[in-house]
C-alpha cells in the first residue's frame, strides 16, 4: 500500500475543538482577542478553506518556491543590474523594501493571532501557515535588498524605515496598526485575508511584476510573483469568515470590517504602486496604467468576490473611483515636491510624451494636476530649482496620515472635511477618511500627525532642519532628491510647445 | 549617527555595521524586526483606549521578566524559513518513507491487541494536547519581545502542526486496518474523560490563559512541552518499542527531534535572561517554576501509570528527565 491521500486524513486534522474544563471558554478564547460577535463555537466549527495543503506539501512546495527565487537572483546578481538600473527604478525598490519587509513580517502576528484565538480549528491550522508565509515574505524581503546597501545607503530604509517617524512609515503603519494588529483575530482575518490580501494585493504582484519583468529586473519581478502565490493562498482563509458571519446574521458588521479596511489600505497601497506605475516607469516599460490595473484586478474581481461571499460593495465606491483617478497624482506631486523627507529619489518624470500618455490615460490631467506640473517645468526650465521644493506643511489626514490633497488646476476641488471630538478637531481627506474615524473614535483620538507633533512640542524648535531629522531624513540616509537630477524637462527643449 | 558621511555606502544594515563583522544570512533576516517595541507605552498607533493597546502594554512591556535588550537574543541553530523548509522537508521525506515502508509490511496489520489498546487511548487523543502547544507557541508568536525570539515560537508552532498532521495519518491508517478499534472516534472523548488526559488537559488549558508573555513561555517550554515530550514521547516510543510497535516509536523519535530543537534555544533565551537580564529574574522564573512544575508532574503522573504494568517506573522516569532538563538550566537540583 502506498502513502494515503491528505483527504484521507485531513478532517481529523482539523477536528481540534475541545470543551475546556479547567478554565472558563470565555477566558480561553477573550473576545477581544478572539470573536466579540458572539458566534457559537459549533457555528465556527463548519468553516472549510476552499485552498487544501498540508504541512507535508507546504515545507515541499515552499522549499522548492525558495530555491527558485533565490536562484534567480544569484544569477541576476552576476549580471550588475542594479549597478546600471535606471535611478528612478532603483528609488521604487527602495520605497517598496522599506514599506514592505517589516509590515509583511508584522502579519505573522496576525496570523499568528487566528491561530491562538480562532474557535474554528480549520482556520487555526490555515493561519499557521499564513504565519510562515509571512515569515517567509519579511525575510526575503531583508534578503534580496541587503547587498543594495553595499550600491546605496538609501536601501537601508528596508530594515529602518519602520524604526524611524519619517511620515511615508507613519502612514503605513498607522493603517497597519489599524487592520491587522490590534483586532481580534475574526476581525483581522476580514480585513487582512479578505480586504487586504483578497483586495487589493494582485494589483502590486500582477502589475508591478510584470512592469518589473519589462525592466529587466527578474529578480523582484520573479519574487513579487512568488510571494502572491503565498498571499493567493492564505488570503482565502477570510471567505469563510465572511460566510459563517453573514449566517449568523452579522453582516452588517462584516461589511463594516471589509469597508474600513479596504479603504485603509487603499490609501497607502495607492501610492506605492499608482505612483511608480503611472510616473516612474519609462513609457516604453509600462505595460498598463495604475487605473486599468485597477479596473480590471480590482474594481471587477473584487465585486465580484464581494458578491460571491455575499456583501456588498463598500457604500463610498463612488469616491473610491473618483479617488483612483486622483489621489496617487495628487501625491506624486507632493512627495516629489517634498522629496528631501522620504528615502527614495522620485523622478517628476513628466516630459511632454509623458504627459500625453496621462492625459489619454485619465482623461483631463493636464487642465487638473498637469497645471501644478506647469508651474514646476516652468521653474526648472528657468534656472530656478529651488523654487520647486515645497516650504511649509501641509494638512495631514487624521485618519491615512497623507497630506491632504484634492485636483487643482480647472475643476477645484481640495477641501478638508472635518469633526469635532472631545474639544479636539480633526481634519480629514475625504468623507470616507471620517467616517472611518467616526466608526471608532477611542481607536483613533489620541494619534497626533507629524504636523501635529511640529505644533504641540514633539519636534522642537519646528525647523526644517529638525523636522528632517525627527523623521529620519539625514540621519539613516540622505533624503530623496529628484531621481534624474531634472533631465525629464530637457524634452520640453525639443518640442518648446509642449511646455504650453 | 548624523555626523556620519552618509554618501558612503554602508556594508551591511546599519544596525549591524557595530559587530564589525560580516553577518550571517540569520542575522540580516531575523534581527530587530518588531516596530511595536519601540515604545513601551504605545505599542500601537491605536490609542491607550484600545483593547490590544492595553494587553500589549500589560502582558509584553511589563512582563516582570526583563531584559534591557531582547533584540540580542539569538538562537543558536540561526533557523530561518527556508533553511526550515530544507530540513523538515527532509525530515518528513524521512517519515513518508517510514510510514511508506511501515505500509508496505503491513505493519499495522501484526499490532496485538494491547498495542492497539495503547495506540487508541494514549496516541491518536495526542492531537489534541499537540494542538494546544501549536496554539500556546502561536500566542508568544503575537506577544515575543523580539523577533529573533518570536521566529522560534513561529517554528515551534509550525512543528505541532507538523505532529498533528502526522498523528491524525495515523488515526486515518489505523482505522483503516482496525475499523472496530476507536481510532477517528473516540479521542475527543479519552481527551476529554479519561483520567489519563486530564492532567494534560489542565496543564495546557492553564498554560494557554497565562497571558504574561515570560510566565506562558516557563509554562510552556520548560514544564509542559518536557512533560509531553518525556511522558508522551520518550517514555511512550520505549513502550511501543518493546511491544514492537516500531512504527510509532520511530515517528515519536523523529517528534522528539523538534524538540531538541526547541530545547536548544528554550536553553539559550533562559541563559541570555539569566545572565545579562534583570538582577530579579531568577527568583521569578523560580517562583513561576514552584507553580507550574507540580501542575507538568501531576499530568505526568496521571498519564504514565495508566499505560500499564510499567506505568510507575516510567512516570519517575518522565518526571526525572524533565527535571533534568530545568535543572540543566540551573533550576531546581
Amino acid at each position: 500500500m502506498a502513502l494515503l491521500d491528505r483527504s484521507a486524513w485531513y478532517n481529523i486534522a482539523r477536528s481540534t475543538n475541545w470543551t475546556p474544563k479547567y478554565v472558563p471558554e470565555s477566558e480561553l478564547f477573550p473576545k477581544d482577542q478572539s470573536d466579540p460577535y458572539g458566534i457559537p463555537t459549533a457555528e465556527w466549527e463548519t468553516f472549510d478553506e476552499p485552498y487544501k495543503v498540508s504541512y507535508r506539501e507546504y515545507v515541499s512546495v515552499q522549499r522548492e518556491k525558495d530555491a527558485g527565487a533565490y536562484s534567480v537572483k544569484a544569477a541576476l546578481m552576476r549580471s550588475n543590474y542594479y549597478e546600471n538600473a535606471d535611478p528612478a527604478y532603483l528609488s521604487l525598490l527602495k520605497m517598496h523594501y522599506g514599506a514592505i519587509a517589516l509590515s509583511e513580517y508584522a502579519a505573522c502576528q496576525s496570523d499568528a493571532r487566528m491561530t491562538r484565538f480562532s474557535k474554528a480549528p480549520s482556520m487555526r491550522n490555515m493561519a499557521t501557515f499564513g504565519m510562515l508565509d509571512e515569515l517567509r515574505h519579511g525575510q526575503i524581503q531583508l534578503y534580496f535588498p541587503h547587498q543594495l546597501v553595499t550600491l546605496d545607503r538609501q536601501f537601508d530604509w528596508a530594515h529602518e524605515a519602520h524604526h524611524t517617524r519619517n511620515w511615508a512609515t507613519l502612514a503605513g503603519r498607522h493603517a497597519l496598526d489599524d487592520v491587522m494588529m490590534t483586532r481580534d483575530a475574526m476581525t483581522t482575518s476580514l480585513m487582512l485575508n479578505f480586504a487586504f490580501e483578497t483586495g487589493l494585493t494582485n494589483v502590486q504582484m500582477i502589475g508591478l511584476s510584470a512592469d518589473a519583468a519589462n525592466m529587466g529586473d527578474y529578480t523582484f519581478s520573479n519574487l513579487i510573483t512568488s510571494i502572491q502565490s503565498d498571499e493567493a493562498r492564505h488570503a482565502q482563509i477570510g471567505t469563510p469568515v465572511i460566510e459563517i458571519m453573514i449566517r449568523n446574521g452579522k453582516k452588517a458588521e462584516a461589511q463594516q470590517a471589509v469597508d474600513v479596511a479596504f479603504w485603509r489600505i487603499w490609501r497607502v497601497f495607492a501610492l506605492l504602486t499608482g505612483i511608480p506605475m503611472d510616473y516612474w516607469f519609462p513609457l516604453e516599460k509600462r505595460d498598463r496604467s495604475f487605473k486599468e490595473y485597477m479596473h480590471e484586478f480590482v474594481i471587477t474581481q473584487f465585486e465580484r468576490q464581494l458578491r460571491d461571499v455575499g456583501l456588498e460593495r463598500p457604500w463610498y465606491w463612488e469616491h473610491f473611483l473618483d479617488d483612483i483617478e486622483t489621489h496617487h497624482h495628487c501625491q506624486q506631486a507632493g512627495i516629489w515636491s517634498w522629496r528631501n523627507t522620504v528615502w527614495w529619489n522620485p523622478t517628476g518624470g513628466l516630459g511632454p510624451a509623458e504627459r500625453d500618455w496621462l492625459e489619454q490615460k485619465y482623461p483631463g490631467w493636464n487642465a487638473t494636476h498637469g497645471k501644478y506640473w506647469d508651474v514646476i517645468i516652468d521653474n526648472l526650465r528657468n534656472g530656478r530649482p529651488e523654487k520647486t521644493e515645497a516650504v511649509g506643511m501641509p494638512a495631514i489626514c487624521n485618519m491615512c496620515q497623507i497630506p491632504i490633497s484634492n485636483k487643482g488646476g480647472t475643476v477645484w476641488k481640495a477641501r478638508i472635511y472635518q469633526r469635532e471630538y472631545e474639544g479636539r478637531r480633526y481634519n480629514f481627506c475625504t468623507l470616507v477618511c471620517r467616517w472611518v474615524f467616526d466608526t471608532d473614535p477611542v481607536r483613533y483620538k489620541d494619534w497626533d500627525t507629524i504636523v501635529d507633533r511640529m505644533y504641540n512640542g514633539q519636534i522642537s524648535p519646528p525647523t526644517a532642519e529638525n523636522i528632517l531629522r525627527y523623521m529620519g531624513s539625514g540621519v539613516v540616509s540622505k533624503g530623496g532628491r529628484d531621481a534624474h537630477d531634472y533631465a525629464w524637462v530637457k524634452g520640453y527643449d525639443r518640442s518648446p510647445q509642449a511646455a504650453e | 549617527m548624523a555626523s556620519e558621511d552618509l554618501s558612503k555606502p554602508l556594508k551591511t544594515w546599519s544596525h549591524l555595521v557595530r559587530n564589525k563583522r560580516r553577518p550571517t544570512e540569520y542575522e540580516i533576516v531575523s534581527t530587530n524586526m518588531l516596530w511595536s517595541t519601540g515604545d513601551q507605552k504605545a505599542p500601537w498607533a491605536m490609542g491607550p483606549g484600545t483593547p490590544m493597546t492595553q494587553w500589549y502594554v500589560k502582558y509584553r512591556n511589563q512582563s516582570p521578566l526583563k531584559h534591557a535588550d531582547w533584540d540580542g537574543f539569538r538562537d543558536p541553530d540561526q533557523l530561518v524559513y527556508r533553511t526550515y523548509n530544507m530540513i523538515q522537508d527532509g525530515q518528513e521525506s524521512f517519515v513518508d518513507a517510514l510510514l511508506e515502508d511501515h505500509s508496505r509490511n503491513q505493519h499495522d496489520l501484526g499490532l496485538s491487541p494491547a498495542s492497539l489498546e495503547l495506540l487508541a487511548h494514549f496516541y491518536t487523543p495526542a492531537r489534541y494536547v499537540i494542538h494546544t502547544v501549536q496554539m500556546a507557541s502561536a500566542y508568544l508568536v503575537t506577544m515575543a519581545p523580539a523577533s529573533t525570539i518570536e521566529n522560534c515560537f513561529i517554528f515551534q508552532s509550525a512543528d505541532q502542526l507538523r505532529w498533528v498532521s502526522r498523528i491524525a495519518y495515523r488515526t486515518a491508517e489505523l482505522k483503516m486496518t482496525h475499523p472496530h478499534a476507536g481510532f477517528d472516534r473516540d479521542e475527543r472523548g479519552h481527551w476529554e474523560n479519561d483520567a489519563a488526559w486530564q492532567g494534560f488537559r489542565e496543564l495546557m488549558e492553564k498554560t494557554l490563559v497565562a497571558w504574561d508573555w515570560a510566565e506562558q513561555f516557563v509554562a510552556l517550554n520548560l514544564v509542559a512541552k518536557p512533560a509531553i515530550d518525556e511522558a508522551l514521547l520518550r517514555q511512550f516510543a520505549n513502550l511501543c518499542r518493546r511491544q514492537g510497535d516500531t512504527l510509532t516509536a520511530l515517528l515519536l523519535d523523529a517528534q522528539m527531534t523538534d524538540s531538541a530543537r526547541s530545547r536548544r534555544w528554550t536553553t539559550a533565551l533562559i541563559e541570555y535572561a539569566l545572565k545579562s537580564g534583570d538582577p530579579g529574574n531568577r527568583a521569578l522564573i523560580e517562583r513561576w517554576l514552584a507553580e507550574w512544575v507540580p501542575l507538568g508532574d501531576a499530568a505526568i503522573e496521571a498519564f504514565c501509570p495508566a499505560l500499564g504494568p510499567e506505568g510507575a517506573s516510567l512516570s519517575a522516569a518522565a518526571k526525572a528527565e524533565a527535571a533534568k532538563f530545568r535543572a540543566g538550566l540551573g533550576f531546581g537540583q
